[in-house]
């Protein structure tokens, strides 16, 4: 086709067209430069760094080193040794307080009795033998050592009075059996009751919780009041 | 033509292509082009060993490339006569959330933005609801008084709507009853993520960010390799670590000893011991029909 035949088919062959197409075309030219450098920035809020989590709460120790576990890391016997103060072949008498309570001696104040809702386990030679201070004594008259290094004796100790939760332990269920439940591969390992209970105060401790979940987007203020400007 | 339509034609030409530009500008910002060899990689379930061989190897080389540490990657396969199943003890839970971040070491889950699997909810005395639940709290001391704490995660559950919604089928079912997601094939579409009725999917909305120290070494195919942006993950139950006969990270780090893993097809299992002796629930909406495995129960 011809060039004016094509221009009068498009109408496009005047003066205004051509200024409004090149308006146009500027137009365009300007945004995509704006767009392209980013003049007015990316509406992106971004929230402050997520700090990386304190290494405690990632750390599978138990909650407490029990004497068993203190020895068989390293620390010194003697320090356990109850001999090194009493007597030998000296029964030992509890004292009690004017409504039957135990006194701790203040040599053991770092102990505090609380075995037992209403104090009722409170009585020292439960579990402590007071004719030979390096066993414990059990409810049906079986002797564990104090430091006794396997995780196998203390339940038995406590199992004979917390029946249920000894069931429970020997069955893996009560604490925690790190391993491997495929016992074919590998071993496990159990923990015995002091490396989670003070014997003396063994109800389980409360502790501070790791942070909780970090939104993804900050979270929006509340409005405020009286129709202020947010 | 003469001058004046070329000098027009171009104008507009050039302003349609600036224009073009301008609205693909964003594009810049993706980086994480994926190669040919992992565009072109079949689906899991069709990987020879040969196959599945080099893409261990490719994935070795990236994360070498990516954090400078050599990992190792393994494909493990489910054992024979494994189902397993996972228990919660309610009574035990003192919401101190130690198993949420061993699970975010063990796994290499992104750390900013944050991504967990587990979500400990603080729920009040009396009620199972969900909708219930506190995820925020942050006293000074856990437990609190009047509260019990509930961590949620995958249930892998026997019939999931995740499974049934997945539009490439990037997400099944294995036979020893993990969901497993293959982080090649997920489009990244999240139609799992509006199924699932326990928020237990997270999506990548950025590229991950792990730290190069606390990258875990050991990782699987199908578990904890790191992903990349746009594709979705969540609890494997520690599928490089169950198939291996351990027990999964949040076990391992629970100081209250409330959570117990094993198969439910063994009878001497502590699973099977506790879902004989104890009071068992299979609650979390029940009622939607998921058939969760993951069961929580009481003590006393």
């Amino acid at each position: 086709m011809s060039e004016r035949r094509r221009a009068a088919f498009l109408n496009m062959n005047d003066k205004k067209t051509d200024l409004v197409l090149a308006g146009v075309a500027l137009a365009f030219l300007v945004l995509g430069f704006v767009f392209v450098i980013d003049i007015p920035g990316r509406a992106v809020v971004h929230p402050p760094p997520i700090p990386l989590v304190a290494t405690n709460f990632v750390d599978p120790a138990p909650t407490r080193v029990s004497i068993a576990e203190k020895l068989k890391h390293g620390a010194d016997p003697s320090d356990y040794d109850c001999y090194i103060c009493h007597e030998r072949n000296k029964p030992l008498k509890l004292k009690l307080d004017a409504s039957g309570d135990v006194i701790v001696p203040s040599e053991h104040k770092d102990i505090v009795m609380a075995h037992g809702g209403h104090k009722r386990n409170n009585n020292c030679f439960n579990c402590h033998d007071e004719n030979n201070l390096d066993q414990l004594q059990t409810r049906d008259g079986r002797q564990v050592k104090l430091t006794d290094l396997s995780p196998l004796s203390t339940p038995q100790l406590c199992g004979s009075c917390h029946g249920p939760t000894y069931r429970d332990w020997e069955a893996g269920v009560h604490g925690r059996t790190s391993g491997y439940w495929n016992r074919s591969m590998g071993d496990i390992s159990r923990l015995s009751c002091v490396s989670c209970h003070n014997p003396h105060s063994p109800k389980f401790q409360g502790r501070e919780p790791a942070p909780g979940p970090h939104p993804l987007h900050p979270v929006a203020k509340r409005p405020a009041p009286e129709g202020k400007a947010e | 033509m003469n001058r004046r339509n070329f000098l027009r034609t171009s104008g507009v030409l050039a302003a349609g292509i600036a224009a073009l530009a301008a609205s693909l500008s964003p594009l810049r910002e993706l980086s994480d082009f994926s190669s040919a060899e992992e565009f072109m990689q079949k689906h899991y379930k069709e990987l020879t060993p040969a196959d599945m061989e080099k893409v261990l190897a490719r994935i070795s080389r990236e994360v070498e490339k990516q954090y400078g540490l050599r990992p190792h990657v393994k494909d493990y396969k489910p054992m024979d006569g494994v189902e397993f199943v996972y228990c919660l003890n309610l009574t035990r839970c003192i919401g101190c959330r130690k198993c949420v971040h061993a699970c975010v070491a063990e796994n290499n889950q992104s750390r900013d933005p944050e991504i967990q699997y587990i979500r400990v909810l603080k729920m009040p005395h009396g009620s199972l609801d969900m909708e219930k639940g506190d995820h925020n709290y942050s006293p000074d001391m856990v437990p609190e008084k009047g509260f019990f704490y509930m961590p949620v995660q995958c249930q892998q559950c026997k019939n999931a709507p995740c499974v049934k919604v997945c539009p490439t089928r990037a997400t099944w079912t294995e036979p020893d009853g993990i969901t497993v997601i293959d982080y090649d094939w997920c489009i990244g579409c999240r139609y799992c993520e509006a199924a699932c009725p326990y928020f237990a999917r997270r999506f990548n909305w950025t590229k991950p960010k792990i730290p190069k120290e606390r990258l875990n070494l050991n990782m699987s195919y199908l578990g904890n390799r790191p992903r990349k942006q746009g594709v979705m993950e969540k609890c494997h139950f520690c599928i490089q670590r169950t198939r291996a006969g351990r027990y999964p990270a949040c076990l391992e780090v629970c100081p209250a000893g409330a959570r117990k893993f094993g198969n439910i097809l063994d009878p001497e299992s502590e699973v099977s011991y506790i879902m004989r002796n104890k009071r068992v629930f299979i609650q979390l909406k029940e009622e939607l029909g998921t058939s969760p495995r993951f069961f929580y129960y009481f003590d006393v």
